[in-house]
């Protein structure tokens, strides 16, 4: 007899005699000892551990390809909708554009600087990069 | 999908090449400059507006500067070996040694002179509002030495 068999009085071999189903378990001396006396031993599936590992390894090689999903199917909801997609590519053109011109400034700012300075060596001796004698 | 890699590859491109596009346009007239022969003078054109004329007359009196300098370069190296070699042989100030240092500092005032002469020079060749800025600039950068060795004291 199970102990919830037990506890809730339905056992098909009938109740214990002694058995006060509303009394509490420590003055329900027969339930109490039922209850101490009962074991469970539980039977795992076959190959229950390596079955557990398998799934681990493959949640393991999976998990970056789940992200990959999670994030495709961001971009195609997304990009289902015209506005967001315009505007995707508006910001993408605008980043690219400022990007473009600062560097470019910065660019040009560091050659003219470069070439002011190359004139300067050609007319100071005392500026100019003297060689080794 | 393919539709949306579509998006997501024209958001790349377009962005990748407005980069490019702005970044040569704005460093082209650089680039153009650098691979002048004389890209120095090709910047002094360019940086104090100056005309065809006003540009050639400038790199004239710029060579014929160049060439003057070189000489006077060659002297007062000569002198400094002159000085050093007396230098290595005593320990004291002789005649000798002062007369050379006499001798490398008039060359160095010749040098300064010079330099001050072909600034004044290459100013006057130039339109008079860029010729005056011209001066301000190259003196504050080069003929100034107060200002290089206030800086290093």
């Amino acid at each position: 007899m199970s102990g919830l068999e037990l506890a809730h009085g339905r056992s098909n071999r009938g109740a214990l005699p002694n058995v006060k189903m509303n009394d509490p378990i420590e003055s329900n001396e027969p339930l109490g000892r039922a209850l101490r006396e009962w074991k469970v031993a539980p039977s795992l599936p076959p190959r229950f551990q390596e079955e557990v590992w398998r799934r681990i390894g493959w949640a393991e090689v999976h998990r970056a390809s789940f992200w990959w999903s999670d994030i495709r199917h961001g971009i195609e909801v997304s990009f289902r909708r015209p506005a967001l997609a315009v505007s995707y590519v508006a910001a993408l053109l605008l980043i690219g554009l400022g990007l473009g011109m600062a560097q470019g400034r910065h660019a040009s700012a560091r050659m003219d600087e470069t070439l002011e300075t190359r004139y300067l060596h050609s007319i100071d001796p005392y500026l100019a990069p003297r060689p080794d004698r | 999908m393919k539709r949306s890699a579509l998006i997501l590859v024209l958001g790349a491109v377009l962005g990748l090449s407005a980069y490019c596009g702005l970044y040569f346009a704005a460093t082209a007239s650089r680039r153009t400059l650098l691979d002048n022969e004389t890209p120095e003078l090709a910047w002094l054109k360019k940086e104090f507006d100056l005309s065809d004329g006003e540009f050639a007359r400038v790199v004239q009196l710029h060579e014929s500067y160049r060439a003057d300098c070189a000489a006077l370069c060659r002297r007062i190296d000569d002198k400094n070996d002159e000085l050093k070699e007396l230098l290595s042989k005593t320990d004291r100030l002789t005649p000798e040694i002062e007369a050379k240092l006499t001798e490398a500092g008039q060359l160095r005032v010749q040098c300064q002179k010079n330099m001050l002469r072909h600034f004044l020079e290459v100013s006057r060749s130039m339109p008079p509002e860029q010729g005056k800025r011209y001066l301000a600039w190259v003196q504050e950068k080069t003929f100034l030495p107060e200002h290089r060795m206030h800086e290093t004291h």
